[in-house]
């Protein structure tokens, strides 16, 4: 009775947590978000259990032959690249449960409760729940076949389903020691270079290692004899911790000057892009833009490599505008990705921007500033990346960035001023943990920003020619660049009105 | 001098500020006083329009805080922790805002070495940024960067709570010469009246955001403050 009245107790301290967590903000609109996440994922991992369950890997023949035990053998050889992906996510991602026990230290709870509550509770993770979804449909399919002993099925996923806590568990040793990861790391990069060489082929060894449980179903133990050792191992680990000085000790790294007095210069804009610049640096969660800035460099090559099959699907027209799109995005991407999160990127310290002797248009210049000269690097990079697509592609290049500096900057920053979601800069963002700023007037903008260049290209060069079509965009983005003082003097006014309101929230939150 | 004229913040129905009127002379070292809700924070932020009042109005040295800007160049403030830019170092963050008040490298340089002793050595030639200073170290850098720049009016909420003894004490003395050498207003919020006793050339205090008494400090003061707290 006592130990299940307190395991509820616990249970609801944790259910309090996912839903009133700081990432998530209480919002429905996160919470929306992150289940939405949750199910996308589960439904892919779904997706990818059937197909793969008809699917003999690169060189296998296709369609497979009906006696074929291809698609099983195809993916037991990759099972080795999986774990290791696997053990980097959680690493990454998952958190460990150390923040919460500081608070029950002082409570009458048996210290090994504590960590075996903490143990247990990663037990249902949803690292641990989304590979059921590949395995259960992938099983059940192969089994259909009646190609398979079933029992030796049933022993191979309980195999799997046993290294998964095995890598639950390591996760707990891999906290903080960063050394042992980049171990692993190169490890696994040798592994794959000695692979690709042809030197030794592991995924042979994969292949036969994870066959071993399909064809001696009695292997298994083992497997699950490693998951109690280590699920014990890793309970006196965590129980020699327990003090605020060594296992619950919040790591701090170490500071480092960084200089950018060259940018002096430019004056009081050069006084907050040197702060934006540290932002960037030393905040995780705003290094992200950075990240999802460089990955959009090559969005436009989903479109440009596929350029000929849409053509055939779609016509012409639409398989230019859709390169056309993607053009878009590859100079815009950080630009967007750090211009929706303006002012938010301060709202830790808002308080103190809005006493100190700063003008709005100080502050809203620098910012974009940054996300202009994001957009310049990011132009001269696809312009290289694109340039072997032809010099239509870099035409196209060059109007989208001519329009993303001349209106899509603004915009961004118009819409900043109603996005009033604050940014806890000291978490690293969780992948769906962050909630995303989001609201009507960040959708309605999305209209300017990327349908309206998309159409006015796609019209004149309907009509005329795709360089014209570049022409005509690139035009309006000049025409913005003319009228900066105007734009600038609205985004103002936008921001001034929103001051108060925007100050609340970034408190309330 | 700071004037304040029937200023009113209400939420709801629930009104959490109500001062008909109040004046803060030039280099008076002001002290706010209040049990917790009493509204002396929703005053300072009134000040430093944070918060937009309902009803009534601020003038900071004529200059009314809502409708212009320009106090923003003689005043400044370090209500908590949502003035200090975590990702930055101590010195890192003096430059930024010696910069926003016009200050060179060097000028901040000298400064903040006059506070070395306040310091006490764990703040400076550190290598750690703001956010992962203890709260009191956190507090010293913020009181600390509101004195750049030399303002004319400093507000202050709470400088003395989260200080360990000599720091309050070191902390007094620099709150009373700024008075007493530069002629600076410092508007001081505290729950202890002690503290303000002692700093305070005036007390103001506030209760469910109306203001209950204005005392000149004297020697009495701290009796007639502790007969009223205890009820």
């Amino acid at each position: 009775m006592y130990i299940s009245s307190m395991f509820k107790l616990m249970f609801g301290l944790q259910w309090k947590e996912f839903n009133r967590g700081k990432a998530v903000g209480g919002k429905l609109v996160g919470k929306i978000f992150k289940w939405f996440g949750i199910i996308y994922f589960a439904f892919m991992a779904f997706l990818m259990g059937i197909i793969a369950s008809s699917y003999g890997g690169p060189l296998a023949e296709f369609p497979l032959k009906e006696d074929s035990v291809a698609p099983f053998l195809y993916v037991n050889k990759q099972l080795i690249y999986v774990f290791a992906y696997l053990i980097v996510m959680r690493y990454f991602i998952q958190s460990l449960p150390v923040l919460n026990i500081k608070a029950l230290l002082l409570t009458p709870l048996l210290k090994t409760k504590i960590v075996r509550f903490s143990l247990l509770k990663t037990v249902l993770t949803y690292f641990n729940i989304l590979p059921l979804f590949f395995l259960i449909p992938f099983s059940f399919l192969l089994a259909q076949t009646g190609k398979f002993d079933v029992i030796g099925l049933i022993f191979w996923n309980i195999n799997i389903i046993g290294l998964i806590y095995v890598t639950n568990f390591f996760n707990f040793l891999l906290n903080n020691k960063d050394k042992l990861l980049y171990t692993i790391g190169g490890v696994l990069a040798l592994i794959k270079a000695l692979e690709y060489y042809s030197i030794v082929d592991f995924t042979e060894y994969s292949e036969q290692f994870f066959y071993l449980f399909y064809s001696a179903p009695y292997a298994t133990t083992t497997t699950w004899l490693l998951v109690f050792w280590l699920y014990d191992y890793v309970k006196k680990y965590l129980l020699g911790g327990l003090h605020i000085d060594t296992g619950l000790q919040v790591k701090i790294k170490e500071a480092k000057v960084d200089d950018f007095s060259f940018l002096d210069r430019f004056g009081k804009t050069a006084t907050f892009i040197k702060n934006d610049l540290r932002l960037l640096k030393r905040s995780k969660r705003a290094r992200t833009a950075v990240y999802m800035g460089i990955g959009f460099l090559f969005y436009g090559l989903i479109f440009a490599s596929q350029e000929g099959t849409y053509s055939e699907l779609a016509g012409d027209g639409f398989a230019s505008a859709g390169s056309f799109f993607g053009y878009l995005f590859s100079t815009g991407g950080f630009l967007f990705m750090f211009g929706s999160f303006v002012p938010s990127w301060d709202s830790q310290y808002y308080p103190l921007m809005m006493t100190q002797n700063i003008e709005y248009k100080e502050y809203l210049n620098s910012k974009w500033s940054l996300m202009v000269i994001g957009a310049l690097i990011s132009t001269v990079l696809a312009s290289f990346i694109y340039s072997f697509f032809g010099v239509n592609a870099v035409y196209a290049v060059l109007a989208g960035a001519f329009y993303n500096i001349g209106v899509n900057g603004y915009l961004t920053l118009w819409a900043g001023a109603y996005t009033k979601s604050p940014i806890d800069l000291n978490s690293s963002a969780n992948a769906f943990g962050d909630k995303k700023a989001f609201n009507a007037k960040t959708m309605l903008v999305g209209i300017p920003q990327i349908l309206l260049p998309v159409l006015v290209y796609s019209f004149t060069s309907q009509y005329y020619d795709h360089f014209t079509g570049c022409l005509a965009v690139a035009a309006l983005g000049t025409l913005g660049i003319l009228l900066k003082p105007i734009a600038f003097n609205l985004i103002m006014k936008a921001y001034k009105t929103e001051k108060y309101s925007t100050l609340k929230a970034y408190k309330t939150n | 001098m700071i004037k304040i004229e029937n200023l009113t913040k209400k939420y709801s129905k629930q009104t959490v500020l109500d001062i008909l009127s109040l004046e803060i002379p030039s280099g008076q070292t002001f002290g706010l006083i209040g049990n917790n809700g009493a509204g002396k924070t929703t005053l300072f932020s009134c000040l430093l329009d944070l918060i937009k009042p309902t009803k009534g109005k601020v003038i900071n040295n004529d200059v009314e805080v809502s409708s212009s800007e320009d106090w923003k160049s003689f005043t400044t403030a370090f209500l908590d922790e949502t003035f200090l830019i975590g990702y930055l170092m101590p010195e890192e963050y003096f430059y930024f805002i010696g910069e926003l008040r016009g200050l060179s490298k060097i000028q901040v340089d000298n400064f903040v070495l006059q506070f070395e002793d306040f310091f006490h050595g764990e703040i400076l030639g550190g290598k750690k940024y703001l956010r992962d200073l203890s709260k009191g170290n956190q507090k010293k850098v913020g009181v600390i960067a509101a004195l750049i720049g030399e303002p004319k009016v400093i507000i202050l909420d709470e400088p003395f709570a989260n200080l360990d003894p000599s720091t309050q004490i070191k902390l007094k003395e620099i709150i009373k010469d700024l008075s007493r050498y530069k002629d600076t207003t410092v508007l001081v919020s505290s729950h202890d009246i002690q503290d303000v006793t002692e700093v305070c050339d005036r007390i103001v205090l506030l209760e469910k955001g109306k203001l209950i008494k204005d005392i000149k400090t004297n020697k009495e003061t701290l009796k007639e403050l502790e007969a009223y707290f205890k009820g």
